[in-house]
């Protein structure tokens, strides 16, 4: 068993957006008001080639509205960006503001980006533009079609010299980043490291999969979005999808120059042998235990959790099953995903990041849909949310193909 | 299309690729290089011209034009 780092890592910088809002403070703002947006989805590639608006098979997500991208990026540097890098530039360059890296020798400053295949509504459109006229393909997709292509773009525009990587773990990715980032600082390989979460840019395709699968929903509240996201409540009937990009600063407790958002007390990743989207209760149970025990806490330390709760049928019960076996069953729950949908890549970043904003508020965000809990004795953050100063909270996350992350933070 | 028609595609899609351009008065022996575009964005500018005259030749006959009076020339030469 490893045990807690001695110097501690922290969150020195954090970048967000999301369909409820771009930036810190509007994200934040959103999220404790309760805020959504979910609604038939409009982003080009994302509806099946003919579909009406009206149309109850059409799909349900949460879009972000407009992205602001910072003056700071020269517009030329936007040109032949996918959506997801767009997206990427803009949040991580809250998060470098925001930890003052213009100040970090770049050699020593990493990114990890979360997230594999990311792009495909943009692989979509380009190969139905060029089909037929494939000799006019543009001679940058050979370079935009990777995921690598947001590595290359970040470190372009910040300066990135130490090391800029993806790694991929379905669900899990946004955790993943953050693990692998922490363990970059932890190691030495550098002394500050970005974790982004990246967009996970669905097109229909991926959309109808996930609907044929039975993973995404809605057949239920087809004509009703706002109802449709409902994690943990007895009516759930699948994930919907929201568009969203989170980006956080980790570095070592006694480099910081600011107060930090958390320490990252412990983290642990464990995997199921599974090439399926099943659960499963023992690899989340051991994610969670490994999570405390580096962290040196035992459950009861904990006060909150912030849950992967997709709306799965099964996903939702095995969490909540889990939460018990390992005596999480008295911490704070609410569900970051009623609010912003399910970010894939980017949504175990996103709600890490939800978590260190609620413990900087000192509140705690709403669950909307909650109208009937799945296990009512489990302490839930209903529709008003509530005061609560988070001082240690537990974050998960779970990926298809048996990848399972917990991550314990404690206020900075 | 006469000559002078391509290279003014050219120039549009040269504005559209390389930065800071806007207020440029293009002359044929600019060379595209010396203009600040690297080998990708003259590429891309020449993918987008031959899209846009819905030309389908390979790029690498055009490889070898000195500059964008040249690139004008040899485009047009296709047509």
């Amino acid at each position: 068993m490893r045990t807690a780092e001695p110097t501690p890592i922290v969150v020195s910088g954090i970048g967000v957006t999301a369909s409820i809002g771009q930036g810190r403070r509007e994200f934040t703002d959103a999220l404790l008001a309760g805020e959504h947006r979910f609604a038939t989805m409009r982003r080009p590639g994302r509806q099946k080639p003919g579909a009406a608006d009206d149309d109850a098979a059409a799909f349900i997500g949460a879009e972000i509205a407009d992205l602001r991208v910072p003056d700071a990026i020269a517009a030329a540097k936007l040109r032949n960006l996918s959506w997801s890098a767009q997206v990427a530039l803009a949040t991580v360059h809250e998060a470098w503001e925001d930890a003052g890296l213009d100040a970090v020798d770049p050699r020593r400053i990493g990114l990890i980006v979360g997230g594999s295949n990311i792009q495909q509504r943009e692989l979509a459109l380009i190969q139905a533009k060029y089909r037929d006229q494939v000799e006019f393909l543009r001679p940058t997709h050979a370079m935009t079609f990777m995921d690598t292509d947001l590595c290359g773009v970040c470190s372009e525009v910040f300066g990135i010299r130490g090391l800029a990587i993806t790694v991929g773990g379905a669900s899990a990715s946004g955790q993943l980043a953050a693990i692998q980032a922490i363990e970059a600082v932890r190691s030495g390989q550098v002394d500050v490291c970005i974790a982004l979460g990246a967009l996970m840019d669905l097109s229909f395709f991926e959309c109808q999969a996930f609907r044929s699968l039975g993973a995404m929903g809605s057949d239920r509240f087809a004509r009703e979005p706002g109802r449709a996201c409902r994690p943990f409540d007895r009516d759930r009937d699948g994930f919907i999808f929201g568009e969203a990009c989170g980006a956080i600063v980790v570095r070592r407790a006694s480099d910081a120059t600011r107060t930090p958002y958390a320490e990252l007390k412990g983290w642990a990743m464990a995997w199921d042998a599974n090439r399926n989207p099943n659960p499963s209760l023992e690899g989340e149970t051991s994610a969670i235990r490994a999570a405390l025990a580096m962290a040196g806490l035992p459950a009861e330390a904990i006060d909150y959790v912030n849950p992967h709760g997709t709306a799965s049928t099964l996903g939702d019960e095995t969490e909540l099953a889990a939460l018990r076996a390992c005596g999480l069953d008295r911490a704070y729950l609410n569900a970051t995903k009623s609010l912003v949908g399910h970010a894939l890549s980017a949504a175990g970043m996103v709600e890490l990041i939800a978590v260190m904003l609620q413990m900087q508020a000192r509140r705690l965000h709403p669950s909307r849909n909650l109208d009937n809990p799945i296990d009512a004795d489990l302490r839930w953050v209903g529709a008003n949310g509530a005061d609560h100063a988070i001082e240690r909270a537990l974050n998960m996350s779970m990926g298809f193909g048996g990848i399972n992350t917990a991550i314990c933070l404690q206020r900075g | 299309m006469t000559p002078e028609d391509v290279f003014t595609v050219i120039v549009g899609h040269t504005r559209e690729v390389v930065p800071g351009l806007d207020d440029h008065a293009f002359q044929f022996t600019d060379s595209l290089r010396e203009l600040g575009a690297n080998s990708i964005d003259r590429s891309e500018v020449v993918m987008l011209t031959l899209e846009s005259l819905s030309l389908k030749a390979p790029m690498i006959e055009f490889a070898k034009a000195e500059n964008m009076g040249e690139l004008a020339t040899l485009l047009h030469a296709r047509l």
